[in-house]
């Protein structure tokens, strides 16, 4: 068995995209994924994709901040024990606002950390099967195939309509 | 929008990126020296003294203030627009979320820069930051200026961040048509983006939340600029209605400087096909909208005023429409309520001139009302014996004016350097636009 060979098929149609995958997934060829210019309904769908596991992140930066933000408050409040304004020492409500915005700030960081984890970005080596047309008004569909099958599966792309890109 | 394909947007957008013309550099040459006269001026503010300002007992708070208020109300449309519509999936934001983004991250850092100048020894800031230093100092987290500083930094964190998450699809597709250092330069600030479906998955989901998070936080963060004023005792400021009425009225002055950003950028950038006038049209319909709702503050506060028969309220309020700023507060009610409700007519709000010409007025006018509230409340206070008159000093009108140039400048920048309307949003509009028409 020789090294693996990559082909991307490239179609200007989501249709064409959702039928090739359908059928390459049932086939021998190996799917690896689908480029797109934009977020495409029709091949998510498709893909059956699971719910991203962002929000958890996000959830999780959340409570951090809420907590964060009122011990921050509380924390710095009865270094002093200073009665300001006839307001108590711990006063509640003023520090909702401290809370509030650390919540709203820690759940964006646990988004970030999310995004970057899940989409493992920065990474440049997924360029390395890519083609620039895939961000312009191409979908790409990578897949890969035993040395000496390439000719099956440029046929096969061909077929649904789409161009093909062979890696080296 | 009907015309619309995958490779015009693409070319329209991306043209907008070719290298730009002499006349171009002259414009960014005479804002970058405008904003170096608003840095001089705080320069010598800074060894001079705070007093080169007109601000004084009683008006202890000017221009400084006003203009932190103004640039702040100015950052939340872009929120609104890329957050808010975003949410309710009204498609017509597509076009114009980019540059409204872009537009609140310059309007906020612009307004962040206020209250360093306003402090006067702005080398002491250190004392807002909650860290702990060798005098033991914490910051009072009951007062409302440090709620303000709490707000400001994340609004200025998740909104730069909220922009350059949207941005890294469409900085993959600058470099993937670019070469030699320019390519470079877009594959580091793309991250290795291929729009990969993995990528998409996590991408659109942390968008939302996104989203979801920047819509309470946009509200919060004016209502806590009006609670600046709203929580001290000083007539005209200590109400209620403050937040709600901070709001509409930051929304309504930041979709004005929409139109006054994008009618230039329309036309420069040929984005006819893309900025439509229906999208114009619908700015201008929600701007009658807020227009009304700060009408209505206005009245309130009126009503509030007489209803409560607290003589210091009532004269405050009398003195607001018969006194020495009398003029300020026509130019409040006539420029942010009565002049946008001509947008009621169609042939105004689908003439790009009109709307061109009303954006200003109501930024004008939302300036006004800022200089009504914060100078008129402190200037005609309890104490007759204390009333007291205001007026900028140039050193004050240097620094407005340098605000004002960074601000155009760094947008001018912005516009011929990175993609001015979101790619990606646009294709996706197209989308829907083809599959309703299948439908």
């Amino acid at each position: 068995m020789g090294p693996e060979r990559y082909l991307m098929g490239l179609f200007k149609d989501e249709d064409q995209v959702v039928a090739a995958v359908n059928e390459l997934k049932a086939s021998t060829y190996t799917f690896h994924r689908v480029n797109s210019p934009f977020p495409s309904h029709k091949i998510m769908d498709a893909l059956n994709l699971k719910k991203s596991m962002v929000g958890w992140f996000t959830l999780a930066g959340g409570i951090i901040g809420l907590v964060g933000g009122f011990c921050l408050a509380i924390f710095t409040a009865v270094q002093w024990n200073m009665i300001v304004s006839g307001k108590p020492i711990v006063a509640i409500i003023p520090f909702v606002i401290v809370g509030f915005e650390a919540t709203i700030l820690c759940a964006v960081f646990g988004n970030i950390l999310g995004l970057v984890t899940q989409t493992r970005l920065p990474n440049y080596k997924l360029m390395q099967h890519y083609d620039p047309r895939c961000s312009g008004e191409h979908f790409g569909i990578l897949a890969s195939c035993e040395t000496g099958q390439e000719d099956g599966l440029n046929e096969f792309f061909r077929q649904k309509g789409g161009e093909v890109r062979v890696f080296d | 929008m009907s015309q619309l394909t995958y490779a015009s947007i693409d070319q329209t957008i991306l043209n907008t990126l070719t290298p730009p013309k002499k006349y171009y550099w002259v414009i960014v040459f005479l804002l970058f020296a405008g904003a170096l006269i608003g840095a001089a001026c705080w320069t010598y503010q800074i060894f001079v003294g705070i007093g080169v300002g007109g601000q004084n007992n009683p008006v202890g708070w000017g221009t400084y203030l006003i203009n932190f208020v103004f640039w702040v109300g100015i950052a939340h449309s872009g929120t609104l627009i890329s957050a808010i519509l975003h949410l309710f999936r009204a498609g017509w934001r597509n076009p114009i979320a980019r540059a409204a983004e872009t537009m609140t991250v310059f309007a906020v850092c612009i307004a962040g820069l206020f209250p360093f100048i306003h402090l006067g020894r702005v080398w002491q800031v250190y004392y807002m930051i909650p860290l702990p230093n060798q005098r033991l100092l914490w910051p009072n987290f009951l007062s409302p200026l440090m709620f303000d500083v709490i707000a400001i930094s994340t609004y200025l964190t998740v909104s730069s961040l909220f922009w350059y998450t949207g941005l890294l699809p469409d900085l993959a597709a600058v470099r993937d048509r670019s070469a030699g250092t320019r390519y470079k330069i877009f594959k580091i600030l793309s991250l290795g983006w291929t729009g990969a479906h993995e990528q998409w998955r996590h991408y659109s989901r942390g968008y939302l939340f996104f989203a979801a998070l920047a819509t309470p936080l946009v509200i919060s963060v004016h209502s806590v600029v009006s609670w600046d004023f709203a929580l001290a005792i000083t007539p005209g400021w200590h109400t209620t209605i403050f937040a709600p009425y901070f709001v509409a009225g930051a929304i309504h002055s930041g979709l004005a400087m929409v139109l006054t950003l994008m009618i230039p950028l329309r036309k420069l950038f040929k984005y006819e096909q893309i900025i439509t006038g229906e999208v114009l049209e619908n700015v201008a319909k929600t701007i009658v909208f807020t227009g009304l709702i700060v009408g209505f503050a206005y009245a309130t506060e009126y009503f509030i005023a007489w209803y409560s028969h607290n003589a210091v309220e009532m004269e405050q309020f009398r003195w607001r429409a018969l006194g020495d700023y009398r003029w300020g507060f026509y130019f409040m009610v006539g420029c942010n309520t009565l002049i946008p409700l001509l947008f009621l007519f169609k042939k105004v709000r689908t003439t790009i001139a009109t709307l061109f010409i009303i954006s200003l007025i109501v930024n004008f006018g939302m300036w006004w009302e800022r200089f009504v509230i914060i100078v008129g409340g402190v200037a005609h206070g309890f104490a007759p014996h204390a009333w007291g008159l205001y007026a900028p000093t140039y050193i004050e009108y240097g620094i407005m004016l340098g605000a004002f140039c960074l601000f155009f400048f760094l947008f001018v920048l912005f516009a011929k350097h990175l993609p001015s309307v979101s790619m990606t949003e646009m294709k996706e509009v197209v989308e829907k636009g083809a599959e309703s028409h299948g439908a």
